[in-house]
């Protein structure tokens, strides 16, 4: 029970880093929505771009600093599954995102295509699963 | 995994899906805002029924098994922070409630234009801007972030 005997220095940097967690969720859930749907309506996808750049970046700017600052707190020995897999889907996420940043700038450019932005949509939504995956061990923390 | 670590699960998931909701529609109301042709806006109102969608099902799944947890994990009934997080959870409802009729009244009026030319209408951009609409839907979002908070730091557990 880790909610319970958790000490008090931790709470802020859980704080930050689980609201950067759950923006970056939502934000990558709209830019998804947003680039799926933009086949027939293109100006969608200035808008996903826009919040790839301004609002999926930074929650997982929160989120990764965040995390970093708690897991200098815990001073763990061994690393947990749990903790590798959200480090696994937090930075190779990064690669993900900055490619699909690139997509989406693609995408505004060349308005008469139409694979770029449904590419962003479904790398968006690879990733949104990744991340259900990482929550899903950070919480339930299977194994420990 | 045991019990405890289920619960905790699930709660957090449908935290997830109440904020992250709450997220993905700022995102479209902010976008709504920025756009002229009512065609457009009644596109991004639409898109904010996937978010209204999360935020049903993950009001229902932190309340369910935020109680279950409750019990589950010996907290007891009458401490501030869960007492204080339930009444903010049907603040939070009751804000985003009121909100979300009066943009059902905005996206209608959005649709009515888009059908009679899809002219820009200052009628529409000031239903879009009008300040009570955005206070209610923006303030329950900031309700939950405090539900949030209360979550995590358990003040007088």
């Amino acid at each position: 029970m880790l909610a319970i005997v958790r000490p008090d220095s931790w709470n802020f940097p859980l704080f930050l880093h689980v609201l950067g967690a759950i923006a970056l969720v939502g934000a990558t859930a709209a830019t998804c929505v947003l680039a799926a749907r933009s086949q027939r309506s293109p100006w969608l996808r200035r808008v996903a771009f826009r919040t790839l750049v301004f609002v999926v970046v930074p929650a997982w700017l929160l989120m990764r600093l965040a995390g970093q600052w708690i897991d200098s707190k815990e001073d763990l020995t061994v690393d947990p599954t749990w903790l590798g897999i959200g480090f696994l889907v937090g930075d190779v996420g990064l690669v993900v995102l900055l490619v699909t940043i690139g997509l989406g700038w693609w995408s505004t450019r060349r308005p008469d295509r139409n694979w770029p932005g449904q590419v962003v949509a479904g790398l968006t939504g690879l990733y949104l699963v990744a991340l259900l995956v990482a929550m899903f061990t950070m919480s339930g923390k299977p194994g420990s | 995994m045991d019990r405890y670590h289920w619960l905790v699960f699930l709660h957090v998931t449908g935290a997830f899906m109440v904020l992250g909701g709450a997220v993905m529609a700022g995102i479209f109301n902010f976008a709504a805002l920025r756009r002229e042709r009512p065609s457009e806006v009644v596109l991004l109102f639409r898109l904010t029924r996937f978010a209204v969608t999360s935020i049903s099902i993950g009001m229902v799944l932190t309340l369910a098994f935020g109680l279950w947890l409750v019990s589950d994990a010996d907290y007891s009934w009458g401490e501030a922070w869960i007492i204080l997080a339930l009444v903010l959870w049907v603040a939070a409802n009751a804000l985003g409630g009121i909100g979300g009729k009066r943009d059902t009244r905005t996206r209608e009026l959005a649709e009515r234009l888009a059908a009679g030319g899809d002219a820009p209408s200052p009628e529409l951009r000031a239903r879009l801007r009008d300040p009570i609409s955005l206070a209610l839907s923006w303030g329950s979002g900031v309700v939950v972030v405090v539900i949030l908070a209360l979550m995590i730091w358990k003040p007088g557990a």
